[in-house]
């Protein structure tokens, strides 16, 4: 007799996600997202690089609206990548692990990635 | 590929290419702003220069060895079934080695 | 008390379905265990399971309002109502908040988690002195409740490759357990694969979740360094005030 596989409890929208959690999303999702861009990056490298017109294209670019808020979206995936990298890579050293330390370290780097996004944002506007 | 390549080379591979990258970006921000390169001429004159194409290949390789390691990552996690995931994992080392290849003919074509 | 809690019967039912339950609290309902055992006296088909119901053999474990933890130890006067309770997140159910933990205890048996004495053996005792007992600090108050080890995302994605938190804190006790004969061992074993140790992104929710306060994150922490090569740290691992589901 072959029993029928037993189910599993797994809606995440039901399980509590505490602030590391968020951070730690938002990391695996800036990295994401940035590798994406590293490509769109190496090719307008090699456009602004290839000749006058080529450069042109580039600056002319920046003042685009779909292209900035791209930028801007990327701005915050590499602040947010950067500044929970640092926590790791402090975390790995043991400065910073105790989880109430941890706690306020992962606030600060969700609300600064999101904050220089946004300071970004009015820049680029 | 990936028992060779064990947790704690890819740990040191991330960690180190992380704190090269930190150190180069900031570095280029302080040049930036220090002298804009706002024409053609003077851009490409700047990434024509041995040491700057050098640099920014020696940055390239280990911003790549980065996004290897965290592409990795997200992969083995998530594919699944085994075949699956070694097919995209070596789909992923490809168009990475591709990116390094581009990467390199557009510096070289700057010496032309 | 409004409470919805998960049922399932494999016998009957297709999967598992969240049924109400009001009960009227009395002085002595403290704890949520003390509600559940009455609600089971009224509806006898209920089942979880508890033992000791004072927080150390670590039966009871379950989601409590989306957060994991031992049900005598949480308090019924802190809880939001309606009290949703669930299985353990990401492991099989067997009934109503039965969950198959034989995986979780494989994971465990594969760290090697007794000491192997070191030949040649001493003359007289093992002695460890008070300092390398501290390092042990931390990590051998675990119960093995599995809270950590179903709310870590890594093991929900990779519950048959990565040892996850539980393992890995009890694999920390013996590693750093200045008797233990094996230790490089348990390292290259540790390190074997990139899936035993490595899968750990240190996103903390084991820390958050782990009713006794112990700090799993920290332990794998300390292993990686470990098997880096670097010098050990003094001391034992952190231990918080532990928060209980609200």
């Amino acid at each position: 007799m072959v029993r029928k596989p037993r189910p599993v409890f797994l809606e995440l929208a039901r399980i509590h996600m505490p602030i590391g959690a968020w951070t730690s999303m938002g990391h695996r999702v800036s990295g994401v997202v940035l590798a994406a861009s590293v490509l769109v990056a190496v090719y307008l490298l090699g456009l602004s690089l290839r000749d006058e017109a080529g450069f042109v294209q580039v600056t002319t670019l920046f003042g685009q609206t779909t292209f900035k808020s791209a930028v801007v979206v990327v701005v915050w995936a590499t602040f947010h990548h950067v500044l929970a990298g640092m926590r790791h890579l402090l975390s790995d050293f043991g400065i910073g692990s105790p989880l109430r330390v941890a706690r306020r370290s992962a606030w600060f780097v969700n609300l600064a990635g999101l904050f220089l996004a946004l300071l970004a944002a009015g820049v680029l506007w | 590929m990936s028992k060779r390549f064990t947790g704690l080379k890819a740990w040191w591979v991330q960690r180190v290419s992380a704190v090269y990258m930190l150190c180069f970006v900031l570095f280029l921000l302080v040049s930036f702003a220090l002298h804009p390169l706002q024409t053609y001429p003077r851009w490409h004159a700047w990434m024509a220069r041995p040491s700057t194409s050098a640099a920014f290949m020696v940055f390239f390789v280990a911003l790549l060895g980065h996004m290897w390691v965290g592409l990795r990552d997200v992969l083995l996690d998530y594919a699944r079934p085994a075949g699956l995931r070694r097919v995209l994992l070596a789909a992923v080392a490809f168009g990475l080695l591709g990116l390094v290849l581009w990467l390199l003919w557009i510096l070289l074509r700057l010496q032309a | 008390m409004k409470l919805s809690i998960s049922r399932y019967n494999p016998e009957r039912d297709v999967k598992p379905y969240l049924q109400d339950y009001e009960i009227e609290l009395i002085p002595t309902d403290h704890m949520l265990l003390d509600v559940l055992l009455r609600l089971k006296a009224q509806d006898n088909t209920l089942s979880f399971r508890k033992s000791c119901r004072e927080g150390v053999c670590g039966s009871d474990a379950m989601n409590i309002n989306g957060r994991n933890g031992l049900a005598c130890i949480t308090r019924t006067s802190e809880l939001r109502e309606p009290v949703v309770i669930r299985p353990l997140p990401g492991f099989p159910i067997i009934r109503d908040l039965f969950v198959d933990m034989t995986q979780f205890f494989n994971q465990y048996h594969s760290v090697t988690p007794y000491l192997v004495a070191p030949e040649p053996p001493p003359a007289r005792e093992r002695l460890q002195s008070p300092a390398e007992r501290d390092k042990l600090n931390g990590a051998y108050e675990c119960i093995l409740c599995a809270c950590c080890t179903s709310q870590c995302p890594s093991y929900w994605w990779n519950p048959d490759k990565f040892v996850g938190p539980a393992g890995l804190i009890q694999a920390y006790r013996f590693i750093f357990d200045s008797r233990d004969g094996a230790t490089q061992q348990r390292l290259d074993d540790l390190d074997s694969d990139p899936y035993r140790l490595f899968r750990c992104r240190t996103i903390m929710n084991c820390a958050e979740v782990c009713p006794k306060g112990l700090e799993p994150v920290q332990a794998i922490e300390r292993i990686r360094l470990k098997i880096a090569g670097m010098r050990d740290q003094v001391g034992g691992l952190d231990v918080h005030p532990p928060k209980s589901p609200r």
